[in-house]
């Protein structure tokens, strides 16, 4: 058996060649069942490194701060942020659809890609699943809190009112929000739990002490690896692969519906649903690239989580980068085509108006940097990658500024103009969000299995991927001796 | 979850046996070893293994499962539920009438029903998939072998149950040992069995019972009645931090919360408030009269009407409580012309002529017919030419008119002012007729006049 000290190749291997005919393989470092186990058991096993116990001291500290501006802005209202007329949908808006849109990616990797076989997927879709479920908190967060009167945000859900006798408006689209975001929020969350019970029991068998065995053996629900609930479990869980990809279309279509159903010039159109999707897929990616670059550098995950694995993601963010740029060019080309002069206006003003700064910063980050993905080199770099992917990030919450912000600071009426500008209490509200989302993300990876591991074993053992042969035929040298389960030539 | 409980049936000393487990080191060996398991005819068989193995169904010979016809069944209870809830939500409990779009069912009812398929469908795939496997189970034989963690990590596990039809100990080893495993062990009970302790289980009982007592005070509050103010957990917008009319305030310097008018203003409904055309006296003089609030004492003494006691003396003078303190006009605001004296006199014979008479001495028909019948809550009417009446300024007279005065109803519903301004002119014309001296008669007409008789 391999140990841990001969599975790991800490130089990169380069397993983005592509040979006709043969598929490349998934994993590298000819890995076995059982220095899978390790290397993602490790993560969770061994103390955490230094950069770990920094990060989550200033991150739970910053959640700690949103917490507390939470208080404070349902003790003095919504007052203390920067929405004032014309402009009431400002920030907290912005950062919901910002961090749904980042929520995407998870539930995209696990369902779609599953249906599509993308037998890479196992190595990703557990920690962007994970990532998913933070998104979607921090994204739940802002209509809650933006409701003025936060604690009676359940007036949003269709209960038997004791006091109004009455019921929500159900052609509304923002109650088709509250429906979509709850969906997609639940459906995620027994999703990722679920794909998470195979391996939660193997670090229940894997514990040493009776309180972590227990812990664990209460979270696995006692699952034991039979074959008889393996086929279940399968079915169930390619059913809720096919129930999500639909779901997760839906949702960012629905958080499109919010601007799209309104009369306003700008957000009137019907692009909307495509183009929010393909962004939120865009940015959800991108935050996946941001997460497990950092990742997988720190937890020596490089082999598991290996540069194909990147450099497929950078072509998705690429070419979804590049939907996104279409989709402003043809909301340009609709502003012209139509002839209609709001219209018109709208879209002239979004690059040259006051608000022309953020429109700029939003084309560049999110249209030009990722056209640096059409370079392998680019595509291979982990630095290169991580630092467009933030470029990405930054330039999504810039799409959704400028979406929610231009159009409704200069609508029809001339009179009503106005200037948005946020208050100090915007900007550490959405600084803290992302205090929240790393807190979680953090204990996550210390308590977690971040990767599916059951998944990647599974992919190992079909002959498909065979590392041995990609090395023979690309005259490579590092293939070991034996080991892997992957060589097809058993029997 | 089928299976009898272990720890019933057992015996004191000898362990129970619950089947034998082969341990291989790769899913291809454990393939191998099943379909001979499976060839034997074993039936009650299983294989526990790190991830799905491809065929192993096959070489096992396990059923397809109905989780998908169950989430389907799910799922059109959800698409139901969704339709059925818009429906009477929006179109029958609380229709919801909004920019002419239809009640009930519209397009605008997909996104909704959509998400609820799904939701219910992928709820029911998950907790379906726990329930049709057993889970959770947290005793189970297979655990005791501490080889068995490796089922989770890189070993592949074959298990012949021990109520299989055909088990037999003895054979199943041999059948299991040929196949070549790296290990062979009899499963045995768990001597030591991990289960929940009962005051766990009780505490947990407790909560769920806890938990149903608000639904229980909703639901009572639902369906009872009860003269109390609602019971809330939220004051959505009963109590409200703002000002009523009477209350007091630290805002203004006055401590009043009601504000004055601007000086200038008129706000709606207070024209005629301003106007002696339709008061018979003149606020702007009010500030000028002496004594206590001219105001408040109007309001008092013009009451329309008067306490029963006060009506159930009867007056000499047919009066009852002072006449107001008001500046009270004393030049007709509408001309002293016939067409206006033509008017009050017709007014003036259908409405007061009832009971002051004809004359205005107070001896109209109902009078009359009153004192006929020596009814003592009557109030004789007063007579307009006594001395205090004809001293009354013509304000004095239209307020009386319109207000009215003692058991005297006020007549401003009936007459519009201007009819009310008529009246007074021809009651002041009656008074002057039947208190006149021969100075009022022009010179030219005296001799025409004949001695009173």
């Amino acid at each position: 058996m391999a140990t841990i000290a001969s599975s790991y190749n800490p130089r990169e291997i380069d397993n983005t060649a592509d040979i006709p005919g043969r598929r490349a393989p998934l994993i590298t470092g000819n890995q076995t069942y059982k220095s899978v186990t390790e290397m993602v058991c490790r993560v969770a096993e061994d103390p955490q490194p230094k950069i770990w116990w920094l990060l989550f001291g200033f991150s739970s500290l910053t959640a700690l701060m949103f917490v507390s501006l939470i208080g404070f802005l349902i003790y003095k209202g919504v007052g203390i942020w920067g929405n004032m007329n014309p402009v009431f949908w400002a920030w907290p808006i912005v950062n919901f659809v910002f961090w749904v849109g980042i929520g995407h990616a998870g539930t995209l990797i696990s369902a779609i890609l599953f249906l599509f076989r993308q037998n890479w997927r196992t190595s990703i879709n557990r920690a962007a699943e994970a990532m998913t479920i933070f998104a979607v908190i921090c994204a739940a967060i802002y209509p809650g809190i933006h409701v003025g009167r936060a604690w009676l945000a359940f007036w949003l859900l269709p209960y038997p009112s004791l006091n109004l006798w009455m019921w929500p408006q159900f052609r509304s689209p923002l109650l088709w929000d509250v429906f979509a975001v709850g969906t997609y929020a639940s459906t995620s969350l027994v999703f990722w739990y679920m794909g998470m019970i195979p391996d939660l029991a193997t670090y229940r068998d894997r514990s040493k002490s009776p309180l972590r065995r227990m812990i664990y053996g209460l979270l696995c629900l006692g699952w034991s690896g039979s074959s008889r609930h393996w086929l279940v479990y399968e079915k169930a869980y390619t059913l809720l692969a096919a129930l999500a990809t639909p779901l997760v279309l839906s949702v960012h279509t629905v958080v499109s519906f919010d601007f799209a159903v309104s009369q306003l010039p700008g957000w009137h159109t019907t692009i909307f649903p495509p183009y929010f999707v393909a962004g939120a897929i865009f940015s959800g990616f991108g935050m996946v690239v941001t997460l497990l670059v950092p990742m997988r550098a720190v937890y020596k995950l490089e082999n598991l989580i290996t540069l194909r694995h990147l450099d497929n993601m950078n072509k998705i963010i690429l070419a979804t980068g590049s939907l996104v740029g279409l989709a402003y060019a043809t909301e340009f080309f609709m502003a012209w085509y139509s002839q209609n002069q709001y219209e018109s206006f709208t879209f002239i003003n979004r690059a040259f108006g006051p608000y022309w700064w953020a429109y700029w910063i939003m084309v560049t980050c999110n249209v030009i940097s990722p056209q640096l993905f059409w370079f392998k080199t680019m595509r291979t770099n982990p630095l290169a990658m991580w630092i467009i992917s933030i470029f990405v990030n930054i330039g999504m919450w810039f799409e959704r500024f400028v979406i929610t912000v231009t159009s409704l600071s200069r609508d029809f009426l001339p009179s009503s103009w106005g200037y948005y500008r946020p208050t100090m209490y915007d900007g550490l509200m959405f600084f803290g969000s992302f205090g929240v989302f790393m807190t979680l993300y953090l204990l996550f990876c210390k308590f977690l299995p971040t990767i599916a591991i059951s998944e990647v074993k599974g992919v190992m053992s079909s002959s498909a991927h065979s590392e041995h042969l990609q090395a023979e035929l690309l005259g490579h040298g590092h293939a070991g001796e034996h080991g892997s389960h992957g060589t097809g030539s058993h029997h | 979850m089928s299976e009898p409980k272990p720890r019933k049936s057992s015996e004191p000393k000898a362990p129970r046996s619950f089947g034998w487990m082969a341990e291989f080191s790769d899913e291809h060996a454990l393939l191998d070893a099943a379909k001979k398991v499976r060839d034997s005819g074993y039936t009650r068989t299983d294989a526990f293994t790190p991830f799905p193995v491809h065929g192993i169904d096959e070489a096992l010979g396990i059923k397809p499962t109905i989780l998908p016809f169950i989430v389907l069944c799910a799922g059109l209870t959800g698409l139901c539920t969704a339709l059925l809830m818009q429906w009477w939500m929006n179109g029958v409990d609380y229709p919801y009438l909004i920019s002419g779009k239809p009640l009930g069912i519209s397009p605008a009812a997909i996104p909704v029903s959509f998400e609820l398929t799904i939701l219910f469908s992928a709820f029911t795939s998950v907790f379906g998939m726990i329930f049709l496997n057993g889970l959770p189970r947290f005793s189970n034989p297979v655990f005791t072998n501490p080889k068995f963690d490796r089922a989770t990590n890189d070993k592949f596990f074959l298990y012949v149950d021990a109520r299989d039809r055909y088990y037999n100990r003895e054979s199943v080893r041999e059948l299991l040992g040929a196949t070549h495993p790296e290990s062979l062990d009899e499963v045995i009970e768990d001597s030591t069995p991990a289960s929940i302790p009962k005051p766990i289980l009780l505490g947990a009982l407790l909560l769920v019972l806890a938990g149903l007592i608000p639904a229980m005070i909703v639901l009572n509050m639902r369906a009872g009645f009860s003269d109390l103010p609602r019971w809330h957990v939220w004051f959505d917008m009963d109590f409200q931090p703002k000002k009523k009319p009477q209350q007091t305030t630290t805002v203004f310097a006055d401590g009043r919360t009601m504000r004055p008018q601007v000086t200038g203003t008129v706000a709606r409904g207070q024209y005629t408030e301003q106007d002696p055309f339709y008061l018979g006296w003149d606020p702007s003089k009010l500030s000028a009269m002496e004594g206590s609030n001219p105001i408040l004492v109007s309001y008092q003494d013009g009451a329309p009407q008067s306490s029963p006691t006060q009506s159930s003396t009867p007056m000499a003078d047919g009066g009852s409580a002072p006449a107001p303190k008001l500046p009270f006009i004393t030049q007709l605001p509408i001309e002293a012309d016939e067409e206006h004296m033509k008017l009050g006199k017709a007014k003036y014979e259908i409405y007061c002529s009832a009971c002051h008479g004809y004359s205005g001495f107070g001896d109209g028909l109902v009078a009359t017919r009153a004192q006929a019948l020596q009814q003592d809550t009557w109030t004789a009417p007063t007579s307009l030419h006594a001395g205090r009446v004809q001293i009354q300024p013509v304000g004095q007279i239209f307020h009386t008119i319109t207000n009215g005065q003692g058991k005297m109803a006020p007549y401003a519903t009936a007459l519009t002012p201007k009819e009310r301004w008529a009246v007074v002119l021809y009651v002041k014309a009656l008074q002057r007729s039947r208190n006149a001296s021969i100075e009022d008669v022009p010179v030219e007409e005296r001799t025409k006049l004949t001695p009173a008789p």
